[in-house]
């Protein structure tokens, strides 16, 4: 009969704990009191403490009834329960200290004092189980927040993949996280504005204290869409002017989902969600140009060096350990130069000794660069016969072998590289038997040029 | 390099020397009050150059402020060449394809889209003007290209568009600054400027910046527009002639050997060098190094700037007439600049502004002739580029400074002889291509009739924004610090567009 009385005690708990807060708090404030005569608080203090051991133990009480009735998990409450017994008895400690001594001393101040933080912890700790973690730190400035070391994770907002995204669920992998990251801060289970949660789609079929927000199939008159498309000035404009908004495409696809019943069931396929409506929100694993690795940037004096020697030489990207060294003013380079770069030649990304006396002999040389992503070789006196050296280069994107005596026979011996993307050997040999060599394809874009324009009667014409 | 930085150590040593007690108690005089004085001035002077009691505290940047940089992150593109069709041409003719705009033509402007507005010529209510161009849709791309280009609509797919490109300006001055430098008003840097300044270049016989025009005018707002602004002077645009020599007094006089110009150069370097000592202009090395690198250009400049010597299925390509200014040849330059490691060349071609107040400047026959004037040398440039590889480096920017009306202009409330096209600041298109721009894309929607931009609209920063980060900047964090604040080149505004971006 009186089995209620457990679960009513328990959740009176965020009630009771004040008892203890206020009047231990009043006792430890009394310690601290300057006191003109000696000593004539000491009762008050005493009896601040003793009453507030016991409203202490109480609190602890219908919080453990708390937890035993209420679902909470012990890891969450273990610290906040032990800090809590240690208050009560921490303050009934302090009620005997003060009742063998008749003075405030030194230590009791101590005491007192560690009383206070430990009860600021149990406290704190309280309100974080049931405000949540962040409670404090959400409402401080960005900049405050990642100060006092918070990480911040602003809701992403939606994230769909590449490839497939036609058959992601509308709701569940769009329009969910769009709330999410527009309407979240506000409309959660936990701070409920205008007694909307958005945060399910349970929350969201059951309104505001307006009423419903969604009316499936009617975008006009359903709240969730017609108050994004208000002027920004207008009071009922959401999400708040001074909140992010959603982007036009974001408030377009709510739409759309509503106009589709805004149910939880569907795919962005079956709704006609047009590709432009996602661009935004599809996640692409670009691949780096150049390799990824670890090579730490190189010393000035280094890059001084080569530079002195002749060559331009500067890192691929600021903080890069890669190189990008060409020619450009080094026209004289010839394969007894190779050894200037030796130092460097696990950085070099992209090399360039386009017009330069380089021989074929030196490809051998260049076959070896580990991280060669971008190489030009063009108007140089190379025949092409090593060419297929330069296959086993493991990164190798670009090979340009423009005016050179290459041939289409030698290229193809660069078959075999598996990084190879591009192939350029405009006024080559090659160029001119690649349109007619009919069905020989490679597995790298060929570049053979030659392009030319009709010519066309209005080329002439003068108006 | 090497041999000049001795030469600043050797002055600052001999300078020390020559100093006795008497100069220390004359600097103190003269001195201590400039001190109280330099921060109160100290805002109006570009350079950065810090002077220690030891001389001059020189970085390899300020001894050569070409010597080039890495880019703060991979840079999809390191040369731009940017195509300014100078007096703006009319997008309705070109790319905006609007066949609801036939059905208005000769019929009343609608007050609705004159109310409120200002435009440089016309007055009262104008007629709507249809597109006097046809239009078809090429490529895989399927992108509208009128038959006033028909060489370029072969090669569209190259190409992605901005057709709903907008500024703030609605006469050619301004809007030439504000398209190259950022801002409507003198004193900025151009676009060309900052890359400069940001990468430096490649070829150190050759200018990092170079400026092309022909059109037999040069634009509006003057060098301005290839101007360095506040930064060093040593990044302004070199403006090159497009006829004759390409640099004048670049060839040596008869009688004056290479040795005696070097010996000339290396006196008046060292008098510069003694000034600079005693003021510390940054101005100052700005001259040294042009001295410098006008000595170096006489190697490498005649031979690049000579388009003889190309062959004749290259000259058939872009129609060019050697010998002759026009942009054709100035196309060809630009890839001879580029591949010779030009970081940015800048083409104007003036002639664009179609009002319709004379044969010359009406939509159908001047517009019509100035198009056949680029389109077989823009096409062949993007070709020549494709094929020799510079296409997958290389950033080719196109467009004018603003677009034109939908509305026949009406000068002085009367009507015109020709059918033209006021200026129009709403909606204009521009485009790109080469380095890390997505091939075959089109990218901004305009209304009916072209008028603005309903979707997708671009600014004229958002545009140097993108451009910026296909160099390996991100506009936000590039900046120059000068009177008391870090100025960029965006200002505060700017979004990439993304989708244009591969």
């Amino acid at each position: 009969m009186f089995d209620f009385l457990g679960p009513l005690l328990g959740r009176m708990h965020p009630l009771l704990v004040h008892l203890p807060i206020g009047i231990l708090v009043f006792g430890i404030l009394l310690c601290f009191f300057p006191q003109k005569e000696k000593n004539n608080l000491v009762p008050a203090a005493r009896l601040a403490f003793l009453l507030g051991g016991i409203a202490a133990f109480g609190a602890g009480i219908s919080g453990f009834l708390q937890y035993q009735f209420e679902g909470f998990v012990w890891e969450d409450v273990m610290i906040h329960l032990i800090a809590g017994v240690i208050t009560a008895f921490g303050s009934l400690a302090l009620y005997y200290q003060l009742r063998k001594s008749d003075a405030i001393t030194q230590k009791t101040k101590i005491s007192a004092l560690a009383l206070g933080l430990i009860l600021t912890l149990t406290g704190h700790l309280g309100g974080t189980l049931t405000h949540g973690e962040n409670y404090f730190a959400e409402v401080l400035p960005m900049e405050l927040q990642t100060l006092l070391g918070f990480e911040i994770q602003p809701e992403k907002g939606p994230e769909l993949a590449e490839e497939n995204w036609e058959n992601a669920e509308l709701f569940t992998a769009v329009i969910q996280p769009i709330f999410n990251q527009n309407c979240k801060s506000c409309h959660n289970p936990r701070n409920k504005k205008g007694e909307l949660d958005l945060t399910t789609m349970k929350g969201l079929l059951a309104g505001g204290e307006d009423g419903l927000v969604l009316t499936a199939g009617d975008p006009d008159h359903s709240e969730l869409f017609s108050r994004l498309i208000l002027p920004k000035e207008d009071d009922n404009h959401m999400p708040p002017a001074e909140k992010r908004q959603p982007s036009k495409e974001e408030i377009a696809l709510i739409e759309s989902w509503i106009k589709n019943g805004g149910t939880e069931k569907g795919t962005l396929a079956e709704a006609e969600i047009p590709r432009k409506l996602i661009e935004q929100f599809i996640v692409r694993n670009e691949i780096p140009f150049y390799p990824v690795n670890t090579i730490a940037s190189i010393s000035g004096d280094s890059l001084a060096a080569l530079k002195a020697s002749g060559f331009f030489a500067e890192a691929v990207e600021s903080g890069s350990g890669l190189l990008k060294i060409t020619c450009t003013n080094f026209p004289g380079f010839q394969d007894g130069d190779w050894a200037k770069l030796s130092p460097v030649k696990n950085r070099i990304a992209y090399l360039d000794l386009g017009g330069t006396k380089l021989s074929d002999a030196l490809l051998d040389s260049i076959g070896l660069l580990p991280n060669l992503t971008v190489l030009k070789l063009s108007s140089t006196s190379i025949s092409g016969e090593s060419l297929n050296k330069l296959s086993q280069l493991p990164n190798l994107k670009l090979l340009y072998l423009n005016g050179t005596g290459v041939t289409l026979e030698q290229i193809q011996t660069l078959t075999p590289s598996k990084s190879l993307e591009k192939v350029f050997a405009y006024e080559t040999p090659a160029s001119a038997e690649f349109p007619n060599s009919g069905k020989l394809s490679f597995p790298f874009l060929l570049e053979t040029g030659n392009y030319s324009l009709p010519k066309l009667p209005t080329d002439t014409i003068v108006y | 390099m090497k041999s000049l930085e001795k030469l600043f150590a050797e002055l600052a040593v001999q300078k020390l020397q020559n100093q006795t007690r008497r100069h220390f108690l004359l600097d103190c005089v003269s001195k201590v009050g400039g001190l109280a004085m330099a921060p109160l001035l100290f805002g109006c002077e570009p350079g950065q150059i810090s002077k220690t009691s030891s001389g001059l505290n020189l970085s390899e940047r300020d001894l050569n402020p070409l010597a080039p940089l890495a880019p703060p992150f991979l840079g999809k593109a390191k040369s731009i060449i940017y195509l300014h069709m100078a007096g703006a041409p009319s997008q309705l003719e070109l790319f905006d394809y609007k066949p609801e705009l036939v059905k208005y033509h000769n019929q009343d402007c609608p007050e609705s889209l004159l109310e409120g507005r200002k435009f440089a010529f016309i007055r009262g209510v104008p007629k709507m003007l249809g597109p006097q161009a046809k239009f078809e849709q090429h490529g895989q791309s399927g992108a509208w290209v009128s038959d006033y280009l028909p060489h370029f609509s072969k090669v569209v797919d190259e190409v992605a568009f901005l057709k709903a490109v907008h500024t703030d300006q609605f006469n050619h001055g301004p809007a030439q600054l504000f398209m190259q430098t950022g801002s409507p008003r003198l004193g900025r840097p151009s676009l060309g400027s900052w890359v400069t300044y940001g990468l430096g270049t490649e070829n150190q016989n050759l200018p990092g910046f170079v400026v092309l025009t022909s059109g037999g005018k040069t634009p509006d707002a003057g060098k301005s527009v290839w101007g360095s602004g506040f930064l060093p002077s040593v990044y302004q645009g070199v403006q090159c002639r497009s006829k004759g020599d390409p640099v004048l007094y670049l060839e040596d006089p008869s009688g004056m050997s290479r040795d005696l110009k070097k010996n000339v150069i290396s006196a008046i370097n060292q008098a510069n060098q003694e000034d600079f000592e005693t003021f510390g202009d940054p101005e100052i090395l700005s001259r040294i190094n042009q001295y410098e690198m006008a000595y170096r250009m006489q190697i490498e400049v005649p031979e690049v700037m000579n388009i003889n010597e190309e062959p004749a299925n290259i000259h058939e390509l872009y129609g060019t007439k050697p010998g002759e200014e026009s942009f054709a040849n100035n196309c060809l330059l630009a890839r001879k600049l580029v591949e010779k490691g030009v970081r940015v060349v800048q083409l104007y071609d003036w002639g664009w502004d179609t009002h319709g107040t004379d044969h010359d400047g009406s939509i159908d026959m001047g517009l019509r002739n100035k198009c056949r004037e680029i389109d077989r040398p823009m096409s062949a440039l993007l070709l020549d580029l494709k094929q020799r590889g510079l296409l997958e480096e290389t950033l080719v920017v196109w467009g004018g400074e603003f677009g034109r009306t939908p509305m026949q202009e009406n000068r002085e409330g009367k009507v015109q002889s020709f059918m033209g096209r006021d200026h129009h600041v709403d909606a204009f298109t521009m485009w790109m291509a080469g380095g890390g721009v997505k091939k075959g894309t089109s990218f901004g929607i305009t209304d009916d009739f072209g008028f603005a931009g309903i979707d997708e609209r671009v600014s004229v920063h958002d545009l140097h924004a993108t451009i910026l980060q296909l160099m390996g900047f991100d506009h936000e964090k590039f900046t120059y610090e000068f009177q008391g604040r870090p100025f960029r080149l965006t200002d505060v505004h700017g979004e990439l567009i993304h989708s244009v971006l591969s």
